[in-house]
């Protein structure tokens, strides 16, 4: 690391206090240092300041040579202000609260004041505001703004316009944060209004956020509309599975059914943000699909049964023969996967496991350190290869559109088609279908001053471009792959060119992935396109399916079809029923990820632990649990009786995972060393 | 004191508006002076005359143009003028850009010369679609003899002039939200110092820009041509105003239209050159615009025209939109048509200005229907308070200056429509009046 940059800094005087602050420093952050507060609207710390609101107008003044302190003769705002030498700032005047209350009034005048029945309520900024620093009472008799009250501005976001105070919050975070400028004001004046261009659908994969963000009950989420109070709910932390990236997420339950979930703030994963798929993708949790007893096939019937019976049936069969294979775990936790992999490996002698789904290359390589996706932030280039971020990895995607916008990246796409990268991308590479490898390689040898000629006509890109980009990397290059590009012909050749020319993460897709492979699940002599071709051959004795839909991650259904139909056992241990339960021999009913304890591994190797937030549906057990009782029929002993003992057992044989179980991991996740 | 025509001498020459007439009457002489003298001269010569900014605000003209960094990075330099006319009452820019298109054009070149501008740009009031033809014309002759483009005149300078239309917004007019219209973005006011940067270090797509009014433009000029020395003689009856400045006067007088007067003269001339009030006595005055206080005629009386001058009658110069009302209007009606125009004209940004001036309208709206009630003038005031100072920029001010104006002078007024449910000067009953 470079030397400290000394940091320039001002000392500024608050209430009376003198500190010392960085040199431009917005005043709003510079008073909390001293505690103090300055009640805002439209200032949110990862946007630009605009000073909209008004809301937080301090008195500002200077220090003068002889001592005295000039007031400037208007109040300032303070989320605009940058702090300078000699500014003084009151916080706590009669003016200041005089300006609050102000502007309280003005905020509330339009504001129809519907808190009973607003999602809101309870947790409003302008609720807690106004009752901080607002008026008791209002002076207004005229006639409010009427305007539509639930306006549906896409399937996931209602808009109530009369409760919008126009802070312009939501269409910042669309300009600024997600890039995809999907809101706008439209008219003027107190008809000001935040809208979509036409009034088209918002299309967005991150249209949940500015819910969030909207400092009062004006973007609702139209799942959530009305379902619940927020003092009903009971929240906790928690991880969202629907991909690698881990982000962290508060999770709200009311009488044992998910409601909602919203952002969590970890700087190293997800800073605030959530994605749609993600924090609405919670529905399996109260589906009334979801699997709570074993069952087993008697004659033609799946019939209920109790655990010992469908114990039985699984060791008959996979004891029986050691031609058995296991396929998936995307989304189980690392204690899942490790009492799978000890199951397999000492109960049934095999270790025929595979977690991967891409047709070329494997996903997850355990032993490549991966950079953390919060330094993609420092990275001075950006080359996304072969994968359309914002649908494989939305929130990684936000941090390489952050590089760009907040420090300046130069962003280098290269896709077979159009992705949502291009619009801020420096130079955008449109490759030919099925020349991943060629365009790669041509990167290479641009940056090592060789003829790209021929690569040019075979990937459709042009030698100056292909040039251009190499100029651009450099070693501290971030190269961003994903699962796309693994399931391209010549994946490995990409891989392997790519890896020469900068930072190379090549970032796993499903929640626990990383997490599978650094377990060792998948090094079996078969990968699970092998597997399923055995099944289908009729080769295989016994297949188990943890967690996984084949049917979803497989593209040849055929393939998938007749492997189910024609392997001799099959057990599907699920939490909910999905298109491999018709085939099964054996269900085992599985928690879903907020009903059990466990820990995840991240796409950049974080390991973060998600702690029970639900009780488990009827009988259903985490799959570590199941697989731990299995063992126990197998060979007497003692059991694991938690989580955490699974996890320093883990610990205890994969050393990347040792001092990593529940109970030592720390709220906001520890890397893997 | 008479009229003291600079700028509208041959206003009313159609031959002025080509670039043959302008040079016949010496038009050009001070951009060839400027092209011989030093950058910091130039500047100094404007400083010396005490030109100070015509669109309102008075702020010294010379202090914008020093505040152009001397040494030129890699960012161009604009020169920009605020021809986005749009203060109720005034009218000079449009005559000016109309009729004497090349004084304009002259005075931006001067500026650009003084301050190594490469591009200027003319932000026109959408409405003003004669001016910009006007403009066009003369830019089109200018660059065809040279005297815009490159290479000016031989000199090796080059300045490069286009014109902009708005797109209908009295907020536009405000010269950040200007800019940010210019660039393309909403017409919404920026960040100003000590919250961003001066305009003069980064305006205009971050880079170093230069923004003055209409007629301050065209008086570089005569300031250049006769020295800043001679132009300071005008007005030096004045604390601090310099120069000739024209006032566009309306209302209740016989012979409206622009007049430019050098500082110095009285309200009361200015009323006289405009042929006397008509239709009755004179009532009330609001001398610079609809956003500055309103005077009554006892102050009318004693007004001269000047920057501080005003302030002695708790009025302003303004725009110098000046529009004399007769003892017969109503001054409720007066202000509630004033509330309308900035309730309408309101950016939407900022809080105080977006509802307060709905609020003001919604008042003042009900007084006119006789629905006034104990207590209305107080809360006016204090809605006014509320604004004043508060607001992101200056619309908010001028929304709630012309209320709190009315209410100090004519207080009288409000209270009897309130208490009587119509106006003072009518017999009619209330008025009830769609907006
Ligand atoms: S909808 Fe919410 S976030 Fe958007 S401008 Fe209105 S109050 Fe602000
Ligand atoms: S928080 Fe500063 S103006 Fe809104």
């Amino acid at each position: 690391m470079a030397a400290a940059t000394q940091i320039e800094t001002v000392t500024i005087t608050v209430n009376d206090l003198e500190l010392t602050v960085p040199k431009g420093e917005l005043i709003v952050e510079s008073v909390k240092r001293l505690g103090f507060e300055i009640p805002i609207f439209c200032y949110h710390p990862r946007m630009k300041p605009v000073g909209m609101c008004r809301m937080c107008i301090v008195e500002v003044g200077f220090k003068q040579p002889d001592g005295s302190v000039r007031k400037m003769p208007k109040p300032q705002a303070a989320c605009t202000l940058p702090a300078s030498e000699g500014m003084v700032v009151y916080t706590d005047t009669e003016a200041v609260h005089r300006d609050r209350k102000g502007v309280l009034e003005f905020l509330l005048v339009n504001h129809p004041l519907d808190c009973p029945i607003c999602d809101r309520g309870g947790e409003c900024p302008l609720q807690n505001n106004t009752l901080f620093y607002g008026p008791s009472t209002s002076r207004y008799v005229e006639i409010k703004r009427h305007l539509p009250k639930a306006y549906p501005l896409s399937k996931y976001v209602t808009l109530d316009l009369e409760r919008c105070i126009q802070c312009g919050r939501c269409v910042r975070f669309t300009e600024e944060i997600s890039g995809d400028s999907q809101l706008a004001f439209r008219f003027r004046g107190a008809n000001m209004q935040p809208s979509t261009f036409g009034l088209m659908e918002f299309e967005s994969k991150f249209s949940g956020n500015v819910i969030e963000i909207c400092p009062v009950g004006a973007l609702t989420s139209s799942k959530y509309r009305f379902r619940a109070r927020p003092w009903d709910l009971q929240t906790r932390p928690a991880i969202c599975t629907n991909c690698s990236n881990g982000c962290n997420v508060w999770m709200d339950y009311r009488v044992d059914k998910v409601v909602r979930i919203n952002g969590r703030t970890n700087e190293a994963i997800n800073e605030e943000w959530t994605c749609d798929r993600g924090k609405f993708g919670h529905d399996f949790y109260n589906s009334p699909d979801r699997l709570n007893v074993p069952l087993v096939r008697r004659g033609t019937a799946l019939v209920e049964t109790n655990w010992s019976e469908a114990y039985s049936d699984c060791i008959r069969a996979f004891t029986s023969s050691t031609n058995t294979a296991g396929l998936g775990g995307n989304a189980n936790s690392n204690e899942d996967l490790f009492a799978w992999k000890k199951l397999f490996n000492e109960g049934f002698k095999s270790n025929e496991l595979d977690y991967n789904w891409t047709k070329v290359a494997p996903i997850a390589d355990p032993t490549h350190a991966k950079p953390s996706i919060a330094s993609i932030e420092d990275a001075p280039s950006i080359l996304v290869f072969g994968s359309s971020l914002a649908d494989e990895l939305p929130i990684v995607f936000l941090r390489v559109r952050k590089a760009w916008f907040k420090n300046g990246a130069k962003v280098i796409v290269a896709h077979d088609q159009a992705t949502d990268a291009d619009s801020f991308a420096e130079l955008v590479l449109n490759y030919q279908p099925g020349t991943e490898a060629t365009l790669a390689q041509a990167l290479a040898d641009a940056k090592a001053g060789k003829s790209v000629e021929a690569a040019a006509k075979l990937t459709g890109v042009p030698a100056e471009k292909i040039a251009a980009a190499a100029a651009h990397l450099t070693s501290s290059t971030a190269i961003i792959t994903s699962h796309e590009l693994l399931n391209r012909p010549g994946a490995h050749d990409a891989l392997g060119a790519l890896k020469g020319l900068g930072e190379l993460r090549n970032y796993a897709l499903n929640a626990n992935d990383q997490g599978a492979a650094e377990i060792g699940i998948g090094t079996g002599t078969k990968r699970s396109a092998q597997i399923l071709a055995d099944a289908r051959d009729g080769k295989l004795d016994a297949l188990w399916l943890l967690g996984v839909d084949p049917f979803e991650v497989c593209e040849d259904h055929d393939l998938v079809q007749a492997a189910l139909e024609n392997v001799a056992f099959l057990v599907v241990q699920a939490h909910t029923k999905n298109g491999a339960f018709p085939y099964a021999s054996v269900v085992l009913p599985m928690t879903a990820p907020a009903e059990a304890d466990g820990t995840y591994t991240n796409a950049d190797r974080h390991i973060q632990r998600f702690g029970a937030v639900l009780p488990a549906k009827g009988e259903a057990k985490p799959a570590w649990k199941a697989f731990s009782e299995i063992s126990l029929r197998l060979k007497p002993g003692r059991p694991w009786f938690n989580a955490d003992e699974v996890g320093r057992a883990l610990g205890a044989e994969v050393a990347a995972f040792a001092n990593h179980s529940f109970n030592q991991l720390p709220t906001e996740g520890l890397p893997l060393v | 004191m008479a009229e003291r025509k600079l700028i509208l001498e041959h206003a009313h020459d159609p031959a002025y508006r080509t670039l043959d007439g302008y040079l016949a009457k010496g038009g050009y002489e001070a951009l060839k002076k400027a092209l011989k003298m030093e950058r910091q001269a130039i500047i100094d010569e404007v400083k010396t005359s005490g030109l100070r900014g015509r669109g309102g605000a008075g702020f010294p003209t010379w202090i914008k143009w020093n505040g152009i960094p001397k040494e030129k990075s890699d960012k161009l330099h604009y020169v920009l003028c605020n021809a986005d006319e749009g203060e109720p009452g005034t009218f000079k820019d449009k005559q000016i850009m109309e009729q004497t298109p090349y004084l304009l054009i002259e005075g931006m070149t001067i500026a650009g010369l003084a301050t190594q501008g490469d591009r200027g740009y003319i932000y026109i009031r959408g409405e003003f679609i004669d001016a910009a033809r006007s403009l066009r014309n003369a830019i089109d002759q200018a660059y065809a003899k040279g005297y815009l483009g490159k290479n000016i005149l031989g000199s090796g300078r080059d300045f490069d002039l286009f014109i902009h239309l708005g797109a209908g917004s009295y907020e536009c007019g405000e010269e950040s939200a200007l800019m940010s219209s210019l660039m393309g973005e909403r017409g919404m006011p920026r960040l100003k110092f000590p919250h961003a940067p001066l305009p003069t270090i980064s305006g205009l797509w971050d880079s170093p820009t230069l923004i003055n009014n209409v007629e301050t433009y065209a008086c570089a000029p005569f300031i250049i041509k006769n020295g800043g020395e001679w132009y300071s003689t005008l007005g030096a009856s004045t604390k601090n105003s310099r120069g000739t400045k024209i006032f566009s006067v309306s209302g209740h007088v016989n012979n409206p239209g622009n007049f430019e007067i050098e500082f110095g003269t009285s309200l009361k001339e200015l009323l006289e050159m405009a042929g006397g009030v008509k239709g009755g006595k004179l009532k009330a005055c609001v001398p610079g615009g609809s956003s500055v206080p309103i005077i009554n005629a006892e102050a009318v009386d004693r007004a001269i025209i000047g920057y501080e001058e005003m302030a002695d009658v708790k009025s302003m110069v303004g725009s110098g939109g000046c529009m004399f009302l007769n003892e017969h209007t109503c001054i409720v009606t007066f202000i509630w048509r004033t509330a309308l125009f900035y309730a309408n004209e309101s950016c939407g940004k900022c809080t105080p200005c977006r509802e307060g001036t709905r609020w003001m309208l919604q008042i003042l709206d009900r007084i006119r229907q006789g629905k006034g009630q104990q207590g209305d003038i107080e809360l006016l005031e204090e809605v006014c308070s509320q604004i004043d100072g508060r607001s992101f920029c200056g619309l908010g001010d001028a929304a709630a200056w012309p209320v709190q104006g009315a209410i100090r002078v004519f207080r009288e007024e409000f209270e009897y429509f309130i208490a009587n449910g119509r106006s003072i000067v009518t017999s009619e009953p209330s008025l009830v009046m769609a907006p």
